[in-house]
């Protein structure tokens, strides 16, 4: 059984070294890059390798427009997963924050995409988790700022207009489906969430989750299964 | 292949996971058999439930807060970072020293800033057309509040944690991403209705863009000042033609706005979709019943001056 937890080393990033090496290598970078040359290169396709390694010598532009490669993705993931704006943006900046800190790290043993889904999983599933422990399956969600709402009021339905009774049901549906999604482990969760809700392949979902394609597959077997279960039984 | 192993299947294969072999097996056998057939009509239905959660794109405004919380965080941790090898100074030993201290009552650990937040951000981004961010210095920036006290058991020490405000600003083009994601939150978020105006303003150069016109059609719709609902009006007056989502905000604000001077702007800004059937039917609508003289004989002319009238 592959371990829960993804390791994502934290030791020292670029930011610990002695002062002369810093300052050292924000010198000897051999393109002097800055934000208006990342935009015209980004345009001349620049490649994702050439701003992760300016990112690693410190290039701020250049972490930036990695972040605004990513973020709406990330942040579309932590709020439909977390029903909470509070929530997701804690995920979001968590996230980019440690990419920041251990951006010296990234080997590039895998995509920089694989690297930081990742880091918002973890996070995802440190959340998912610490719900779980306070027992928030009866619909009510406590989030970040301490406020506690029911999951009934966050389906926001952007399609309303033809027939109240029609949007009626429509969020019904929503809330009984919020309230089947706390019944799947946190792993099955993360994984229904992937595969189902942003579309992502499993093999991907494998990689992500630091275990194989096929152990990704049964997850989604026994979550799936275990939606619509709960489902039947609450109509 | 048996039901079993189809019906086992049948989740991947609606979520495209299957190889081409195998997806031509499912298919192969679901034409044939009854029970499988339900299985994925069962199963089809399940996934088509689960819509009724859709996944939201994170709104103009909801992201460019993100980025502006994390662009603030990132310059913490830069300034701590540039800060804390500048004077080689070791906070562990400046803490014992405190500590055996025991005059003191209390120790205010004071997070200091060299130049101010930002001024070393900005200058390790390097030179050039970066946007100015010009900061006021530690010594204007006020307590804005007291966050937390801890005290450390058994001893007379006591952390306490405060928020300080700190002017800035940014000067650069609009085009520019930090200066346009600042605008988007302007427009939405601010209290002052100045502020928002001026913001609004800002962007209606850049409404090619759909992010700003989502945020456009936003203030339209919702801003709680007429003047701040012309202005967006103004900026996405062209686009009714091609964005059907402007078409029908400002089909909204001339049915439902508040303030005659916006409905009159709404009304011109559609002229050039009159003959679209709902404008047609809110035309007609509005020339025989709106309270309005104005609007009234507007909406008259202007299906009159369409070839044909239903």
């Amino acid at each position: 059984m592959p371990a829960e937890a993804v390791a994502v080393p934290f030791t020292v990033g670029p930011g610990l070294r002695p002062p002369e090496t810093w300052q050292e290598a924000d010198k000897t970078s051999s393109v002097p890059l800055n934000r208006g040359v990342i935009k015209g290169q980004a345009q001349s396709r620049m490649n994702d390798t050439e701003l992760i390694r300016e990112a690693q010598r410190g290039n701020h532009a250049a972490f930036e427009e990695l972040v605004r490669q990513y973020d709406g993705a990330v942040l579309r993931l932590a709020y439909h997963l977390t029903r909470s704006e509070s929530d997701a943006q804690d995920i979001y900046q968590e996230a980019f924050l440690k990419a920041y800190r251990n951006i010296g790290n990234f080997r590039f043993e895998c995509s920089f995409y694989t690297w930081i889904y990742r880091i918002v999983t973890n996070l995802c599933l440190d959340l998912l988790r610490k719900r779980q422990v306070r027992k928030e399956d009866s619909g009510v969600v406590t989030d970040s700022d301490g406020g506690s709402y029911d999951l009934l009021d966050q389906v926001a339905d952007q399609r309303s207009g033809a027939s109240p009774e029609r949007d009626m049901m429509r969020r019904e549906l929503g809330a009984r489906i919020a309230k089947a999604l706390t019944k799947l482990t946190p792993r099955e969760r993360m994984v229904f969430e992937m595969k189902h809700y942003q579309g992502l392949k499993l093999r991907t979902i494998g990689e992500i989750l630091n275990t194989t394609e096929e152990t990704a597959k049964n997850t989604l077997f026994r979550g799936t299964q275990k939606l619509r279960a709960a489902l039947r039984d609450m109509r | 292949m048996n039901c079993e192993w189809v019906q086992q299947n049948i989740t991947l294969y609606l979520y495209s996971e299957l190889a081409d072999d195998a997806r031509h097996e499912v298919e192969q056998h679901i034409a044939r058999c009854k029970a499988c057939a339900a299985e994925l009509a069962d199963q089809q239905e399940f996934q088509a439930q689960l819509n009724a959660l859709p996944v939201e794109e994170p709104s103009a405004s909801f992201l460019a807060a993100s980025r502006m919380r994390l662009q603030e965080a990132l310059e913490t941790a830069e300034q701590k970072r540039a800060w804390y090898h500048r004077f080689a100074f070791d906070p562990t030993a400046w803490l014992r020293q405190v500590r055996f201290s025991p005059a003191l009552a209390a120790v205010i650990f004071v997070v200091g800033f060299g130049g101010g937040i930002g001024a070393m951000y900005s200058a390790m981004s390097g030179k050039a057309p970066v946007p100015r961010v010009v900061s006021g210095s530690p010594q204007e920036a006020s307590i804005s509040g007291i966050t937390s006290i801890e005290k450390e058991p058994g001893t007379n020490n006591v952390k306490v944690q405060y928020d300080k405000r700190l002017p800035e600003s940014v000067q650069g083009s609009v085009s520019d991403p930090k200066v346009q994601d600042l605008l988007l939150y302007a427009a939405k978020s601010n209290e002052n209705s100045g502020v928002r105006l001026n913001s609004v303003d800002a962007l209606t150069s850049k409404a090619d863009d759909p992010r700003v016109r989502e945020t456009l059609t936003y203030a339209l719709r919702y801003d709680s000042n007429p003047g701040v609902r012309l202005m967006a009006l103004d900026g996405l007056g062209s686009y009714v033609k091609d964005d059907i989502r402007v078409r029908n905000a400002v089909l909204e604000a001339l049915l439902n706005d508040s303030n005659l001077g916006v409905r009159s702007g709404a009304l011109h800004a559609l002229e050039p979709v009159r003959a679209d059937s709902s404008v047609r039917m809110a035309l007609q609508q509005l020339s025989k019943e709106d309270p309005s003289e104005y609007i009234r004989t507007e909406s008259g002319r202007m299906l009159a001056s369409m070839p044909n009238i239903y």
